[in-house]
Parts: C-alpha cells; structure tokens; sequence
C-alpha cells in the first residue's frame, strides 16, 4: 500500500516539464562538450567547447533555466557524472582539486548574466528577435566573470599573484574565445536551429 | 546507445544509491589525486570488482564508451610529438597518458553506476541530500543528466565523424565549431522535447513516491571504501 493520494501529487506544469528537460540536456551537452577539442592555430591549448555551451545556455534557455541548467552540470559532476574538462568528475574538484576549479563555478552566474543581458531582463525573445549587439555584448560580460572567476581559482590554489594568473588562466584563451563569440551568434543566427 | 539502467539482482544493484554515490565521489577524487602509475594499476583493481558487483563486462563498456576513446587517445599523441627529429618525446607523452587512463577508469565507473542505478534511485538519493523544491530539482535534473551524457557523447561523436568525412574540418574553425553545434543543439532539443512529453504522459509530478532508502549490511563495505578512499585522497593531497 502506498501512502500517496491522488489529491498529493504536485504535477510538474507542462512548461516546467520542458524546461526542466531542457535545461538537464543542456548541462549534459555541456558535459559532453567537454570531450571535444579542436586545435587551435597559434596557442598551444586546443579549444575545448565547454564555454560555447555556456553562452548558448544563456542566449537560449534564458537566465533563469540557462544558470539552472549549469547548476545542474555542476551537481551531477560533484555527484561523479565526468563532465568537467578532460572528463573529470567528483566533488574534490569543485572543491579545489584542480586549479581551474574556478572556471567551473562562474558558469552558472555566467549563463544567468549572459541570459539576462541578451533577452533585456527576465522574459525571453524569440531567437530571430535578439539583436546581435545585446547578444554579443552579453557574452563578452559573461566571459569576463568566467575569466575572473578562474584567474581568481588559479590565483587560490597554485597561489600565484595577478600577472601570473593573468598569463596562465586568461591571455591564451582569448583568441579561442572570441572564435565560440562568433560560432554561437552563427549557430543563433542559422535559421535551423528549434530553440524559441 | 545501451548504457541505461538493467534490472538485475547483482551485488551493485542491491546497494543504497547513497553507497554507491559516495564511492563514484570518492574514487573520482581518489583518482585524481593519484593519477601515478601505481596508483591507477590499484584503483584498476577496484574498477574491476566493481564492474564485477554490477555483472558489466568491461568488453561491453569499454564498446559503449567507444566515441569518448579517439579523445582520450590522441591527447597524449599530440602532447608526446614535435615538430622535428626525434618526433616523438615519451616523457611529455606520460602525464596526459595517465590523465586519459584515468578518463577511461572514471567513466567505467560511470557505466557501472547507470546499469545498475534506476533514475528513481538517483533522485531519491539527491532529495535526502538536498531537501525541498531545490532538491526535487536537483535531483530530476542531475539523475537525467547522468542518463543522457553517453546518449549525447555519441550524438557529438556522430557528428564530428559526419563532418569529418565530408571534409568538413577543412573549414574555418569558427564555421566548424558553430556547425557541429548546431547539430548537436537540435539533436538535444529534440531529445528533451521527446523527454518532456514521455514525462508528461507519466504525470511527471513533483513529490512522487520515491524509492524508500535503506542502508542495508551490503553498503556497510561499499560506504568503508569510500571513506577509505575519501581518507587516502585526503592523505595524498595534504
């Protein structure tokens, strides 16, 4: 016998549902995002595709379920999902097992900056509505408090002073940066793409 | 894709989802504290029982995980080559090949937790964590998280090999990267709309009757390794 009556449940509403779908594919593409890496000409670090995956949570699950998507990236990665760079996983991470522990937990305030910007506030634009400008200059707010956050990670644990953390943590990211800046406005732009 | 939940009666499967969290946590951990040779030949040890608890044939993982592979591969390869005479350094190559190594031992672990873990289980487990609508969450969304990450890998991989054989990665990197994004977006938004209608159709509601959780006398050895774990990774980091 169940103690559950019909009259107890609380349905989850059928936008939430969605939502609540979406934003655990979202985090689990993140995760796989995390295994592909492109070379990049130039600097010596291949690129890894995790932060696209940021800012495209922003632009297109919105502040609110973008920052609940990367809440739950970092959950199940504490929980030993290996979604972290390089296939990592656990709490220890998150922790500080790694110096770029700092990356990590600037994604969710990152994807609800990102989000908020580009839609103008809480309530979300179609995509084909988002002007490129608020889109772009949301992004680069958003990658400058990821990269605040990780200089400031790296600065934590290889205890290392600002200039060094800037020449280890930031500067070679950048270019690459400004490559997934473009890549996400073509992949908001190309007409295919189902998000609303 | 078949790395997804199997009922079964093995050891793993009896377990409190709590247990076997704790110890996928602690190995984690462990493993990256002891990314040396040594270390990962023992954690390796650990890795096969483990597979052994759950009844997973490490053939059959290690298949289900094939287009995480090219990756863990080539990295060290690229890390080891140089531009010149005498092409190839095995000291440079080491570091990365351990790391990749232990990529591989983590993700087995991972394959052992979703055979033998329901859904259910890992949200039960989160909610007692975590309480309230912030668990209920929490739990849903990391329990899915957990169930799709192979399902999406895959996608990704299938994509790239796509791409690649239509000489795709001859193309700017900006033009490469924003194609197989797009792909991979639609491919997980159409999956998540499937996702919500399948839990639309089961009144996907909040307070579901959950799994009872109940530390049983099998998790007693299951929670000594992972505070055995958890002590050993904190030894070798302090």
């Amino acid at each position: 016998m169940s103690d559950t009556t019909t009259s107890d449940v609380d349905l989850v509403g059928d936008e939430a549902t969605l939502n609540i779908a979406r934003a655990a594919l979202f985090a689990a593409l993140v995760g796989a995002f995390a295994y592909v890496s492109f070379p990049f000409p130039g600097t010596p670090v291949p690129v890894t595709l995790q932060v696209l995956g940021v800012f495209l949570a922003g632009i297109l699950l919105g502040p609110v379920w973008g920052g609940a998507a990367m809440v739950l990236y970092l959950a199940a990665g504490a929980a030993g999902a290996p979604v972290f760079s390089g296939g990592s996983a656990g709490l220890g991470i998150l922790l500080g097992g790694k110096s770029s522990f700092g990356y990590l937990w600037s994604y969710p305030v990152a994807a609800a900056l990102i989000g908020a910007v580009t839609h103008g506030g809480l309530e979300l634009l179609d995509t084909d509505e988002i002007p490129v400008g608020r889109m772009v200059a949301g992004m680069v707010a958003g990658t400058a408090v990821i990269y605040a956050l990780g200089a400031a990670g790296g600065m934590l644990v290889n205890d290392i002073g600002v200039r060094t953390a800037m020449v280890q943590f930031v500067l070679p990211f950048i270019p690459a940066e400004i490559s997934k800046m473009v890549a996400a406005v073509l992949v908001v732009l190309v007409d295919s793409i189902r998000a609303k | 894709m078949t790395l997804t939940y199997e009922p079964g009666g093995s050891l793993a499967h009896g377990l409190d989802p709590r247990s076997k969290l704790a110890v996928q946590v602690a190995f984690a951990t462990a493993a990256l504290v002891y990314t040396t040779p040594r270390g990962l030949a023992a954690l390796t040890g650990l890795v096969a029982g483990m597979l052994a608890a759950a009844r997973t044939s490490p053939l059959w993982a290690l298949r289900e995980l094939r287009f995480v592979l090219p990756f863990v591969v080539t990295a060290p390869l690229l890390e080891g080559a140089t531009l010149g005479s005498p092409w190839f350094v095995a000291g440079d190559a080491a570091a990365p090949a351990l790391a990749s190594y232990r990529i591989v031992l983590v993700l087995l672990v991972t394959a052992a937790f979703v055979r033998s873990t329901p859904v259910r289980d890992t949200r039960a487990a989160f909610q007692w964590l975590v309480p309230g609508r912030p668990g209920q969450f929490l739990g849903t969304g990391a329990a899915l998280v957990f169930r799709f990450l192979p399902v999406l890998q895959a996608d990704v991989g299938r994509i790239r090999d796509a791409h690649r054989s239509r000489l795709g990665d001859e193309r700017p990197l900006a033009e490469r990267i924003s194609l197989l994004s797009v792909a991979a977006i639609n491919r997980a938004f159409r999956r998540a709309d499937r996702l919500a209608l399948a839990l639309q159709a089961r009144c996907f509601a909040w307070n579901p009757t959950l799994p009872a959780l109940r530390f049983g006398r099998r998790d007693v050895p299951a929670l000594a390794l992972a505070v055995g774990l958890s002590a050993a990774a904190l030894h070798g980091a302090v």
